[in-house]
């Protein structure tokens, strides 16, 4: 009998350890991209993600990407497109048999709330041209390394615009910037992703890019090397949850193309 | 093998036109600050000394938020310039303003301490023999400070030429009208793949900083040892 | 004609100074600290008086109670500082001209530059000359500025016995050549003995005595109070 409760005694010390140690444990760090921001934040605030609340970091994914591959203390990353998470797994930083198609987006064109601009993306440069005006510019952000610019690009090269439309380009730094030019009415234009213009009421939606003019917009998540642990495998699962899409979707993100979801159950296994 | 591709070339140039045109600008203004600073007192002086610094101290983004909004289209300002066909958004003068607006603080400490550094007592005697102030200023205080000016120069310079983040938020990234050296380096740095061209464009950058640098640090250490040798 | 009535409050030290003089060349006279270069800077304009008025000649230079004020270029004085101040970045030439009202006087500064001997120096630059040197040349500037009077501080001090007698020289034939009116201060004998008209003794901030040169000399040496050693240069 005593023996019995000596074990039972050490198993509850041990219990309480670990309780404390992971009470005292500062809370893990996600490394997201800035469209994520509002998406995610609700997430947290409504104790989704568990508790205590993850640290949320936002920034461009590229700049992310290169700090996870530095070795930045991250316990997941988020990106806003596959090839920076590629980049992410060449150099090694990500776990990848944890990488998940997390969410999907579509590419818009925007304008001010309050103008009345009408533009129909099947009918050639003109109607886009006219749209802007004597010297308007149309807003999006750098097309070669961010990722909002990268499938707007695409998009307009796929539909016949882009060259015509690339000496009317303003270039931003990010997404969010390109849309808040947008909103303080610096530019006529912007593309950027439906789930941006959603959470902004001072723009409106003037057309959707097709699907199949770009690649398919997908934000991959994964755990990031060295913090391979139970929390972050349910952290991980917390984001894919049916709670958490219902989130998601209010902001505009869907569930990634069905393609990527194919790829994502066969990793897992 | 040439050790700049095209674009890169023009993004240098226009560096070197948005520094130029900016601390050159910027530089009367500059002047005038420093000479306040320097040799009046008035009410509310820490306040302006604090708004002048105020470039050195905020994030550079918000910086070039409020340039936005005072000088981009409907802007307080931005509004005359555009009815007047003057308008600077999206535009290589805009650049030039980001770029000396971040440059500034630097120009007018260093002018600043020029003017402080001109003996009183020189202006004093030439107020007695009938110079009034323009003429004081213009014959005895800026020509003696004119080590200071220089090196207040350079370092405005290197500044207004490494300058990004003000810039890229204000008038945002166009070949050849906004695109500077530094923003162009941003660009390679994002782009998998982009380090060589990164690394070609920060030894352009570190030789015009290095040479600026050297500028100012000859001008003011020989103003130093000759004032020694004259004492 | 030389009226002065000032009062003067500078941290801990006050001067009030009171007096009126006929003399051509008055000498304030006194030792470091008595409040005789404070009372010169207050004639240039480079100090403001609590109150006071100062006029040369008719000419109204400050008078607090009517309000007037001239600014130091419109005193149309000729001060020579202790330390000369010559500009180092001009060359001797362009120092000495800096006053002129009219840059075409060249009659002017001929005769100054021949009365100073100053002729082979005018290329120079003020670091390149001698004590004495540069003393004549600030003399030479302050008169080339055709003032209505001269002002000279101390202009023997700190010079080697040389350059002493070289300065004490030209500022005699000065007196001579031009009748203009002078102010000098200085601490030492020789100098006030040898150029001044009249004497203003000052102690401590007061007018101890005013006196003609004749008076003076007699009286010898300042009693007591004179240091026998050269004082440092005052600090302002």
């Amino acid at each position: 009998m005593r023996r019995i409760g000596r074990w039972f005694g050490s198993v509850v010390a041990a219990a309480c350890l670990v309780a404390s140690v992971a009470a005292g444990a500062a809370p893990p760090t996600i490394f997201a991209a800035a469209s994520l921001q509002p998406a995610l934040d609700q997430l947290a605030r409504e104790g989704i993600l568990g508790s205590p609340a993850p640290r949320l970091v936002y920034a461009a994914s590229s700049a992310l990407a290169r700090q996870v591959e530095d070795g930045a203390p991250a316990a997941l990353f988020i990106s806003a497109d596959e090839r920076w998470m590629d980049d992410a797994a060449a150099h090694h930083a990500v776990v990848e048999p944890s990488r998940v198609d997390l969410l999907g987006n579509a590419l818009v064109l925007i304008a001010p709330a309050g103008s009345d601009t009408h533009v129909d993306l099947r009918h050639g440069a003109a109607p886009l041209l006219k749209a802007l005006g004597e010297d308007g510019r149309l807003a999006i952000a750098l097309p070669d390394s961010v990722p909002s610019g990268i499938y707007a690009k695409q998009a307009l090269t796929k539909l016949g615009l882009w060259s015509t439309v690339v000496p009317r380009l303003a270039m931003s730094r990010d997404v969010r910037a390109a849309l808040n030019l947008v909103v303080l009415g610096q530019c006529p234009l912007a593309i950027v992703y439906r789930s941006g213009a959603m959470s902004e009421p001072r723009v409106r939606v003037l057309a959707t890019f097709p699907p199949a003019s770009h690649q398919p917009i997908v934000y991959p998540a994964a755990i990031v090397v060295g913090h391979d642990g139970p929390l972050e495998r349910s952290l991980l699962l917390a984001l894919e949850s049916p709670r958490a899409r219902k989130v998601f979707r209010r902001w505009g993100f869907d569930a990634p193309p069905a393609l990527h979801q194919l790829r994502r159950q066969t990793v897992r296994k | 093998m040439e050790l700049l591709t095209h674009s890169e070339m023009i993004a240098l140039g226009l560096s070197f036109k948005v520094s130029l045109v900016g601390v050159l600008c910027s530089l009367p203004v500059a002047i005038g600050c420093a000479w306040l600073l320097a040799r009046t007192r008035f009410f509310g002086k820490p306040f302006f000394e604090g708004l002048l610094l105020l470039p050195l101290i905020l994030p550079p983004v918000v910086t070039g938020y409020i340039l936005l909004i005072v000088f981009g289209h409907h802007g307080a300002i931005g509004r005359f310039l555009d009815a007047a066909g003057l308008s600077i958004a999206f535009r290589w003068t805009g650049a030039a303003l980001a770029a000396a607006v971040m440059a500034f603080p630097l120009l007018v400490v260093a002018l600043r301490n020029g003017f402080e550094s001109v003996d009183r007592k020189l202006e004093h005697a030439a107020a007695t023999l009938g110079a009034g102030p323009w003429r004081i200023f213009f014959g005895i205080t800026l020509p003696l400070s004119l080590r200071g000016l220089v090196a207040g120069l350079a370092l405005a310079f290197a500044r207004a030429f490494g300058e990004f983040g003000a810039t890229i938020t204000f008038v945002s990234s166009i070949p050849g009208e906004t695109r500077t050296l530094p923003i162009a380096l941003y660009e390679l740095i994002s782009t998998p793949g982009g380090e060589d061209g990164a690394l070609r464009l920060t030894l352009v950058a570190v030789v015009v900083a290095l040479v600026a640098g050297s500028v100012a640090a000859l001008m003011l250490l020989r103003g130093g040892a000759r004032q020694e040798v004259e004492a | 004609m030389i009226e002065l009535d000032l009062a003067v409050q500078r941290g801990e030290f006050s001067l009030e100074l009171s007096l009126a003089s006929p003399a051509r060349a008055l000498a304030l006279f006194g030792h470091s600290g008595c409040g005789k270069t404070t009372t010169l800077l207050a004639i240039a304009g480079l100090l403001r008086p609590q109150h006071g008025r100062i006029a040369l000649d008719g000419h109204v230079l400050h008078d607090s109670r009517a309000g007037i004020d001239l600014p130091p270029p419109r005193r149309a004085l000729g001060v020579v500082f202790q330390d000369a101040r010559l500009f180092p970045h001009r060359s001797v030439r362009d120092n000495l001209c800096y006053g002129m009202p009219r840059r075409d006087a060249s009659d002017a500064f001929d005769d100054v530059v021949q009365l100073l001997d100053l002729p082979a120096l005018l290329k120079r630059k003020p670091g390149q000359l001698s004590g004495g040197q540069v003393r004549r040349v600030a003399i030479g500037r302050a008169l080339l500025r055709q003032p209505r009077a001269l002002l000279l501080d101390e202009p023997l001090a700190n010079l080697h016995r040389e350059a002493r007698s070289e300065v004490l020289e030209h500022l005699g034939r000065l007196k001579r050549e031009f009748a203009l009116t002078t102010i000098l201060v200085s601490h030492q004998f020789d100098e006030v003995a040898a150029l001044a008209d009249s004497v203003a003794r000052l102690e401590d901030g007061r007018l101890a005595a005013l006196e003609g040169v004749d008076a003076f000399r007699s009286a010898g040496l300042v009693p007591a109070a004179a240091p026998l050693v050269p004082h440092p240069l005052p600090t302002r």
